[in-house]
């Protein structure tokens, strides 16, 4: 299996704080590996490392064989959605696609598939900024897959949405991935955990990997031991 | 190219959107060119306020007042006439220039003893001080020509006589380029020049931090699109824009305020191009460094005071000391409003601008090049503690 | 009660000091300007125009008309040249403004009683330069015609006496009154200083209201069930001390370090200043109560704060302004400040008049708070 995504000894400092101390990190081609982690505990930093947006204190970060400190040329092969809303608002969802693979070089080609296969059509006139939390994300979504990445970077991708939409997005995520895409995919949400194939679970800066099934089996753990503390857990 | 053109497309589309930067783009320049035209239309200051105090009431006396009377700089104010009530007028600016003709003075110029008429003026404001002083003495010139003429016709000199001996040695004054002393004329394209600069500034340097407020500079940043290509497809629609505004204002100048626009199209379309590129580069490069639209809104406008007074466009740059002029000298400002004048008003041609051209050109290639070396990563900053408006958000009503 | 008000009238300055760029502004934004400005005008007075004399006749009563003109009040002599093109050529490049052209054979014409036309070229295009040069040389002028005159008459048989008779000129004196030397920094430099002032308040001021109601702690204020009214009166109280703090460093320097004109009492010129600075804050307060969002809210202040300097009349004066602009600028409290400078800080006009301004200043705050009130009270 090859590697997509190799990290050593990733550090970042943001003011005084370490918020990403010393991680080692390798995805393989085709892997779809889920970063999980409470809130503030490093994801989003992580992933926009990975997606060459944030400058890093120290380490090496390799994508596609590339040195992300030393070019963009990496960027063709990947697709982000962010958590916070960064699709351009004040334009409809057909503008935003169109746009958005103007920015990526990608040409239009992808863009019908794309719309049929999230189930877009319906909306495309729309404010992007007017959008249903579910619309919205699979929108992202959509944005994020136009140059037919190699690597999807996905935050978030699933917060809390609507049913339908969430079925859409992990039935075009599994599409994705069988299609020989690479995922890595942050969420704070243990419901997600048996959907990827591989956990790496961020605190305190550290990263530790975790089959899905023993990710699941910690949390419970961690829930139980609150609740036999006497806490009122309500997770 | 066709990359480029898509994102100029977009940035269009926002400017369209947005109500406000619509207006800042397209209306306010002539907006301000036009309140700034009716400000200077009159060109010339004339009718100043005069009085005259006339203790001798003579017919010299009444002489010299009739001088004033029929000058069409002065408009005299007839109903002052005691010294304390011409005092007062100076004060509360009803007047501003009064003449004082003092008792038996036609007895006592008859007599050759010493006395003086004495012309007051206002140089509380230096543009009133500067005319009236320079009206004064067109008036007593006149007058005392006059007077001799007529002594000369009492001599029984003929007309032709006293001419020849009057104009023994004359003094003939030509004042070039600006003759009429028109300060429409003298100040009103330098304004232009800065509303340009100001307006233009102001426009481009929200681009990116616009971006940044909403996060879609994510996308941007994120997309493997290289960071000239954001810089060309981005500035692009207000490159074109500023350029359009340039050649509106400078025809709104000619045709309604009647400025004096002529030199050779070409350097100025040349002066254009330049100044609006360094604008341009310039804008984007403040707005990739910019937290937020509002400290860039904050900080350019104030710019536009220091940047014109500065400039030696008004106060002559002799008069200035040395290293302020080397400061001015940094400023696009400075170079376009003092290589357009010497173009449109002086009617220079190309080789009494090169320096500007050259500092102009310098500018652009330097704005630009800022431009399009913005790194494509952010520095990460820590939540912004207690700072208020630092970070890439201001308030914003929200429902 | 007073507590409350103080408590938010504290919490209001802290706001202030830790939006940094505001901090920046306010602190040092008129002091730059200050010392930037007397910079600019340190010369003070526009003396040593640069004036070049070609002399084509080279004789001695070329040189002696020479000498007399190079002697002219403001003129000073940068070159003697050989050509009318030597002069149109420093002209052009701006090294010259003032240029006298004696003609060949000058010395001889005037020995023969014909007529010798001196030139005298003023570089127009820069109108500070060309009023003073014109006046300079309309000087030169009358004195040069009259010495030429009175030998004139003496050739032709005429006794001295009655030729200088002929040539007696009314004799008048100048008096520039308020700003005796013609001192431009006396004429703009705290005006242009106060100018900045004015725009740093405003920028100030344009985030009363919008910088209450765009942040999520509104609705904590909103909740805490304080009158709107006193909270906005409280914070406006605090802004208005501030802008009056900053002006004070200002005056100091201005008045007892530069020695600028300062003709009235200074409490009553801290008086009218205080009048205006709550003006602008009006201003400011009602643009923050219907911009959507600050950088608006700074927009719409500095539309006015920016052109009233030109607008207000103090230096292209409003009497010669169209009477529409005139009535128009008359709506803004910067034309009555700024034209108060003037009245007060030079002439002294006295309390009747600034009374008037100080009235017409507040009149227009009256209307601003108002519908500032109205609006938020709507909300």
């Amino acid at each position: 299996m090859d590697t997509i995504v190799a990290v050593k000894d990733l550090t970042q400092k943001i003011g005084k704080k370490t918020v990403l101390d010393g991680l080692v990190l390798e995805v393989g081609t085709g892997e779809c590996l889920g970063i999980f982690g409470m809130k503030g505990s490093g994801k989003t930093a992580l992933l926009h490392i990975l997606a060459g947006i944030d400058r890093f204190t120290s380490g090496k970060v390799l994508v596609a064989g590339l040195d992300i400190r030393r070019t963009e040329g990496f960027k063709k092969y990947i697709g982000l959605v962010t958590q916070e809303r960064s699709l351009f608002q004040d334009l409809s969802v057909a503008e935003n696609l169109d746009f958005i693979a103007v920015l990526k070089n990608a040409g239009r080609d992808n863009i019908g598939p794309l719309i049929r296969r999230l189930e877009l059509g319906e909306v495309l006139n729309q404010p992007a900024g007017t959008l249903e939390a579910g619309l919205y994300q699979r929108l992202a979504l959509a944005c994020a897959l136009l140059n037919s990445p190699r690597l999807l970077l996905a935050d978030e991708l699933i917060g809390a949405i609507d049913l339908e939409s969430r079925r859409i997005i992990l039935r075009e995520l599994k599409s994705f991935l069988a299609g020989g895409g690479t995922c890595v995919w942050a969420f704070s949400n243990a419901e997600f955990l048996p959907h990827v194939d591989r956990v790496g679970w961020l605190e305190k800066g550290k990263i530790s990997f975790y089959q899905p099934a023993g990710a699941l089996a910690r949390w419970s753990g961690l829930i139980q031991s609150l609740a036999g503390q006497g806490g009122d857990s309500d997770a | 190219m066709r990359q480029i053109l898509d994102i100029a497309h977009y940035e269009m589309l926002s400017i369209f959107k947005e109500k406000i930067l619509f207006l800042m783009v397209f209306l306010v320049p002539l907006g301000y060119a036009a309140l700034f035209g009716a400000t200077y239309v009159t060109a010339i200051l004339g009718n100043v306020p005069v009085a005259i105090v006339d203790l001798d009431d003579s017919r010299l006396s009444r002489e010299i007042a009739a001088a004033f009377a029929n000058s069409p700089h002065f408009k005299v104010v007839d109903d002052i006439r005691t010294y304390r009530e011409l005092e007062e007028g100076m004060k509360n600016g009803r007047l501003r220039a009064g003449v004082v003709i003092p008792e038996n003075f036609e007895q006592e110029m008859a007599r050759h003893t010493l006395t003086r008429v004495l012309a007051i003026y206002d140089g509380s404001n230096l543009i009133w001080g500067y005319n009236t002083r320079k009206y004064i003495r067109e008036v007593f010139n006149d007058f005392s020509a006059s007077n001799t003429a007529s002594y000369l016709a009492g001599l029984g000199y003929t007309k032709n006589e006293i001419r020849s001996i009057m104009d023994t040695v004359s003094l003939n004054t030509e004042v070039w380029y600006n003759p009429t002393f028109s300060y429409a004329n003298f100040l009103f394209l330098g304004l232009v020049m800065m509303i340009l600069h100001q307006i233009g500034l102001l426009s481009v340097s929200l681009t990116i931090t616009r971006e940044k407020e909403r996060k879609t500079w994510l996308q941007f940043l994120s997309a493997p699109v290289p960071a000239w290509k954001i810089f060309a497809g981005k500035s692009l629609p207000y490159f074109v824009a500023n350029f359009f505004n340039y050649a509106l204002l400078l025809w709104f100048a000619a045709r309604f305020i009647h400025v004096k626009l002529s030199g050779s199209l070409p350097l100025i379309l040349l002066l254009g191009f330049l100044y609006d590129l360094v604008i341009t580069g310039a804008g984007f490069f403040i707005s990739t460094h910019a937290p937020n639209s509002l400290q860039v809104t904050r900080y350019v406008m104030l710019l536009s005071v220091p940047f014109f007074m500065i400039s030696g466009y008004t106060w002559p740059a002799t008069h200035i000391p040395a290293f302020i002029n080397y400061l001015a000298r940094l400023l696009p400002s400075t170079w376009m409003a003092l290589g357009f004048r010497q173009v449109t008003l002086k009617e220079l041609d190309i080789s009494y601008i090169l320096p500007h051209i050259r500092a102009l050109g310098l500018m652009a290639v330097l704005a630009v090049l800022l431009a399009v070396n913005f790194t494509k990563r952010l520095k990460p900053r820590p939540e912004s503690g207690t700072e208020i408006n630092g970070g890439a958000s201001y308030p914003v009503r929200w429902k | 009660m007073l507590n409350q008000g103080l408590a938010i009238m504290r919490r209001e300055v802290f706001y202030l000091c830790r939006d940094r760029g505001l901090r920046h502004i306010l602190l040092c934004g008129s002091l730059i300007g200050l010392l930037l400005f007397y910079a600019i005008y340190s010369a003070q007075v526009l003396k040593d125009i640069p004036a070049a004399i070609v002399d084509l006749d080279n004789s001695s009563a070329s040189r002696e008309l020479a000498e007399k003109i190079s002697k002219a009040e403001y003129l000073k002599l940068v070159a003697s040249l050989e050509s009318y093109d030597d002069l149109q050529e420093l002209i052009k490049q701006g090294r010259v403004i003032v240029g006298i052209v004696i003609p060949e054979n000058f010395a001889r014409d005037v020995a023969l009683g014909r007529q010798a036309r001196v030139l005298a070229v003023i570089d127009g295009s820069n109108m500070i330069y060309a009023t003073n040069a014109s006046a300079a040389v309309l000087t030169v002028t009358r004195t040069i015609s009259a010495q030429a005159g009175v030998s004139a008459l003496v050739a032709r048989g005429v006794q001295l006496k009655q030729a200088q008779e002929a040539y007696q000129a009314i004799d008048f004196s100048e008096e520039p009154w308020f700003n005796p030397a013609l001192n431009y920094a006396y004429f703009l430099v705290l005006a242009l200083a106060l100018n900045i002032w004015q725009q740093c308040c405003t920028l100030a001021a344009c985030l009363n209201v919008i910088g209450e109601r765009g942040m999520k702690s509104w609705l904590q204020i909103k909740a805490s069930g304080i009158s709107k009214f006193k909270f906005f009166t409280s914070k406006s109280l605090a802004q208005i001390l501030i802008f009056m703090a900053i002006v004070l460093p200002l005056y100091i320097l201005a008045f007892g370090v530069f020695k600028l004109p300062l003709n009235c009492s200074l409490p009553a010129f801290l008086l009218f200043t205080l009048a205006f600075a709550i003006a602008i804050h009006s201003i400011g307060t009602l643009a923050s109560s219907f911009a959507r969002n600050a950088v608006d809210a700074a927009r719409f202040g500095m539309i006015i704060a920016l052109p009233s300097f030109v607008l207000s009349g103090y230096t292209w004066p409003l009497e010669a302004m169209p009477a529409y602009l005139q009535k128009a600028a008359r709506i803004l409290p910067q034309t009555w400040f700024f034209q108060g400078i003037n009245y007060f800080a030079f002439k002294d006009a006295g309390w009747n008049l600034m009374s008037h301004f100080i009235l017409a200043m507040l009149a227009i705050t009256a209307v601003c708070y108002g519908a500032a009130a109205i609006l938020i009270a709507r909300d």
